[in-house]
């Protein structure tokens, strides 16, 4: 991470790669970046969304965690709703 | 007319004495060290802080995600977050 000198440079270097992007309201998005601007507005390719939403057992009273997904072929994602990127592990 | 306002006393110096400590240069003496980071959510951030800019984005390496309730949630390499998320930002004194 030497060559790094401001936070958006995480994200120039992660072009073409698979990103993971924590949005609010529980949805997360793994896909392609694309292109990207200093808002954080995105373009993803073939991206899967994951939508997580927790529910109390009636009978139980537990905590079920609902996890949906879907497949998008092109994304654009509104800068306003990121909490978070990641690019992948490159050791992995 | 011209004496009184020889009388008056010289206005205050606005300028802060050169020592002063603001939070700029807090965060840039944290650099490459542990932090905690706060979201307005509850969560979490713990890792090695790479950098930070005006917008309080940060970049961090070695980050794990801590729920509300404090339990680790998940792992990431590197992590960018955007700032506006950004509740505080502290150093970590509890990192190994």
């Amino acid at each position: 991470m030497s060559s790094i000198e401001s936070p958006l440079d995480l994200i120039r270097l992660s072009i073409s790669e698979r990103v993971y992007v924590k949005l609010r309201s529980n949805r997360e998005l793994r896909g392609v970046l694309h292109a990207y601007d200093q808002h954080l507005n995105m373009v993803l390719g073939q991206v899967e969304e994951t939508v997580t939403s927790k529910e109390v057992d009636e009978e139980t009273d537990e905590e079920i965690v609902k996890k949906s997904k879907r497949e998008v072929d092109m994304l654009f994602v509104r800068g306003d709703v990121v909490i978070l990127v990641s690019p992948p592990l490159k050791s992995t | 007319m011209s004496e009184l306002t020889k009388e008056e006393p010289p206005a205050a110096p606005a300028a802060p004495p050169p020592t002063s400590v603001t939070p700029s240069t807090y965060l840039k003496s944290i650099l490459g060290r542990p932090i905690l980071v706060r979201l307005h959510t509850g969560v979490t951030y713990r890792g090695i802080l790479a950098c930070l800019d005006g917008y309080m984005n940060i970049a961090m390496e070695q980050t794990e995600e801590y729920g509300v309730g404090g339990e680790l949630e998940s792992r990431y390499g590197d992590v960018f977050l955007r700032g506006n998320n950004v509740a505080f930002i502290s150093g970590d004194t509890k990192a190994k």
